[in-house]
């Protein structure tokens, strides 16, 4: 029986695997086009979606099949949550690659108002703090996902800038409206993923340390307490 | 351990309680609130002390000859082993349901009276409605009303049950333990034996002995953990069974005990 469990767990986290290096694979291709402008690599990227989503389904089946069929308790409940929430967050991503090589295209003869700008580093960011949430759940890596949630508010700050000077741009320039405003839907597509990439961290910090630390940083701000409502 | 001790109106207060069976220390110093109108569930593998330490809240253990227990057990801050209090008038306080129904061979009516009669009680009016209000209580009425003459043990397993808890509530005790009442039930059964014990909570505090672990994560208020006589962690039972604080308990809730 305990057997029987235990392979049916690592099934699940095989999979999950599987499917994150699908997305890490996304994901690489989309920021790699962005940063040489080789639309070229965009092209195998929206063909993996249906490969993500067959897993994305797959995931969901068996956790639902284990939580039926063997009803975990404490640690192993809580490994089963958050592979739904990660498997949930991971098909996000996937979908946000897929946006990014779209603008990554639409954008392609403006490669030097993308250097102007902070996209680069801000995409740079946002992959890697991808890359390590990923690597922090397979390896159950704590302080690495402590990093990965620490990098998010310099992610919400390149954001905001690039906004702000994107704007400035169209002012001043307006032949140059249509391309800085897929810029700024690119941003804001990397941004999600980094915002996606933090929850997954979350949640690895929700399996190994028993604590809920999504929202930390605004109840401190509005100094409440999420044991307010009970 | 000791916070939580301090912290709630306990109906019954457990500290220090050790029991030997001869040289066997069956329990070794367990320290354990019971709240009042709570469910408070024990679990544990074979042998940890769980039916013992049960069994010491109403001094079944009395009977077994060698046995020497040391500690104490507060019924409502009054200590059960060092105290005026007469075992016949704590056993009324403290009743007791078993893992297979216990109902003596005589009929539905009778076994619920029983007690009454025991206590004196022998009017006829006075004891129809003790009857009735207990057998309601039980959720037992509406099957037995027309057939209360009937032998007792022609009744299936579940009403069976539902007749001892009962014939317990005919004598208003203040505490029921239940060790294991639904292990020899099927899984229907249960789930009413289980939605009761929900039910008479409003008014009686109680403390279960089982083997089912889920039986105690559904219904239980608060629950110990018990391992080779001692209390290895007690708490509220959201909490054992999402974050257990020790180990061996993360171990055998979630079966990677042994």
């Amino acid at each position: 029986m305990q057997d029987n469990f235990n392979q049916q767990i690592e099934n699940l986290k095989i999979n999950l695997i599987k499917m994150a290096s699908l997305v890490d694979e996304q994901a690489e291709k989309a920021f790699t086009a962005l940063e040489t402008g080789n639309v070229e690599l965009c092209r195998g990227i929206k063909a993996k979606e249906l490969e993500v989503n067959i897993y994305d389904n797959l995931i969901q089946t068996q956790c639902e099949n284990i939580l039926a069929l063997f009803q975990p308790v404490a640690v192993d409940l809580r490994f089963i949550i958050s592979v739904m929430m990660i498997n949930n967050q991971l098909e996000r991503c996937g979908d946000i690659a897929v946006n990014i090589a779209q603008r990554v295209k639409k954008t392609n003869e403006h490669h030097s108002l993308i250097a102007e700008t902070q996209i680069l580093e801000m995409g740079k960011q946002a992959r890697e703090m991808l890359k390590n949430a990923i690597d922090s759940f397979i390896n159950n890596n704590i302080d690495l996902a402590n990093k990965v949630i620490d990098s998010d508010e310099s992610v919400d700050k390149f954001n905001k800038q690039i906004f702000k000077a994107l704007v400035l741009k169209m002012q001043n320039e307006t032949q140059l409206i249509e391309p800085c405003a897929h810029l700024i839907v690119l941003t804001r597509h990397i941004e999600r993923l980094a915002d996606h990439a933090t929850n997954i961290a979350e949640n690895l910090v929700f399996y190994v340390n028993a604590r809920i630390i999504a929202h930390k940083k605004k109840f401190e701000k509005w100094g409440v307490s999420d044991q307010t409502i009970d | 351990m000791t916070e939580i001790n301090k912290v709630i109106q306990n109906k019954i207060a457990i500290d220090k309680l050790n029991l030997f069976y001869g040289k066997f220390q069956a329990l070794i110093s367990v320290s354990m609130p019971v709240q009042e109108k709570m469910i408070t569930a024990l679990i544990g593998p074979s042998g940890c002390g769980k039916s013992t330490l049960l069994r010491s809240l109403n001094r079944m253990n009395d009977l077994i000859h060698g046995v020497k227990i040391t500690g104490s057990v507060l019924l409502d801050e009054i200590d059960i082993y060092n105290s005026s209090l007469e075992v016949a008038e704590l056993r009324k306080r403290v009743g007791m349901v078993f893992q297979r129904p216990n109902p003596f061979p005589l009929s539905i009516y009778e076994n619920v009276v029983y007690g009454l009669r025991v206590a004196g009680i022998r009017n006829k009016k006075e004891s129809d409605e003790i009857a009735e209000k207990s057998l309601r209580g039980a959720w037992l009425w509406d099957q037995v009303k027309d057939k209360l003459d009937h032998p007792a043990l022609e009744l299936p397993l579940d009403q069976q049950q539902r007749l001892v808890i009962a014939r317990l509530l005919a004598v208003q005790p203040e505490v029921i333990l239940m060790d294991e009442p639904c292990s020899a039930l099927d899984p229907i059964a249960t789930m009413k034996i289980e939605e009761l014990m929900i039910e008479l909570k409003k008014d009686y505090t109680i403390v279960i002995v089982t083997h089912n672990m889920q039986q105690a994560s559904r219904v239980s208020d608060f629950t110990g953990y018990m391992l080779m006589g001692e209390m290895i962690e007690f708490n509220q039972t959201k909490n054992i069974f999402t974050n257990p604080s020790k180990k061996l308990t993360e171990d055998y809730i979630s079966g990677k005990y042994g």
